[in-house]
């Protein structure tokens, strides 16, 4: 059975900029997912089912951080794994990410080959 | 001030990881008053140990073809596609100086990205503020990438 990503960003321009970057990376999903927010992405957590999420942090509504808090919490898709993509990749906050589930972060700008590195090991 | 090659360095990495175009920086330079004229700016604000702002200023057609190579698709008129692009880089410029500003990532918050477009306008930050500018080119087009930091945040 074929794989599904969700790419969780509040730009629509980066949106396709990961899928497309996904692509080059050579990693190939059945079916690509996105949501504008947190609150967008535990909806669609809540009806589909998802192998690995890519997330931002700085989104507006419900944030990265804010998604992963609440994700934990709930039985059903806690164990989905989350990479967080963003230009917020400072140590302080990467760390208060895997405090609640994360499970890698990419730094905008990032390249496929980064991509590949720190999703691959996830699929 | 200090801050010209790393804006320099933050947006050649941008443009050629992201939007695979060679940009070659030139000389910075002070921005003084002048507006800005049929163009689009993006802008992110810099909040906590350094206040301050970020932005890009780009021509409309800067803007378009930049936009056009992003998205991998003709772009022929600034629109929420290329306002959202626009916003996004600089969202990523931001989020690279913040990185030089602030390695552990919790004294500077940056804000959410926004972007402004008209036939004139004007971009200031605070008074007193220290501002460079630097200036880009690719392929016969120019753009700019400006910082400002207020007085008292370094």
């Amino acid at each position: 059975m074929g794989k599904t990503v969700l790419i969780v960003d509040d730009s629509n321009t980066m949106r396709k900029i990961v899928s497309r970057s996904l692509r080059q990376a050579g990693i190939d999903f059945d079916q690509i997912l996105e949501a504008a927010d947190g609150q967008e992405a535990l909806d669609v957590l809540g009806a589909n089912k998802v192998d690995v999420v890519l997330s931002d942090i700085n989104m507006p509504n419900m944030t990265g951080l804010e998604f992963l808090k609440a994700k934990a919490e709930d039985d059903a898709i806690k164990d989905i794994p989350v990479v967080m993509i963003s230009t917020e990749t400072g140590a302080d906050i990467i760390d208060e990410a895997k405090s609640y589930g994360a499970k890698g972060a990419i730094k905008k700008p990032f390249t496929p080959d980064l991509i590949n590195e720190t999703l691959g090991p996830l699929l | 001030m200090k801050y010209a090659q790393d804006i320099a360095n933050a947006t050649q990495e941008i443009f050629s990881s992201m939007i695979m175009l060679d940009v070659v920086p030139g000389e910075p330079f002070q921005r003084d008053g002048t507006k800005l004229l049929n163009g689009i700016s993006g802008i992110i604000g810099l909040a906590g140990e350094v206040k301050g702002l970020l932005s890009i200023h780009l021509p409309n057609k800067a803007s378009l073809d930049i936009t056009t190579a992003f998205l991998g698709m003709d772009v022929e008129e600034v629109d929420e596609d290329v306002c959202d692009a626009v916003g996004e880089l600089a969202n990523m410029l931001g989020g690279s100086i913040k990185t030089i500003l602030d390695p552990s990532g919790s004294k500077v918050q940056i804000s959410m990205p926004s972007a402004i477009h008209g036939e004139e306008y004007a971009v200031d930050c605070l008074t007193d503020s220290e501002s460079v500018a630097v200036p880009f080119t690719f392929n016969d087009q120019t753009f700019t990438v400006e910082l400002q930091i207020g007085p008292k945040s370094l």
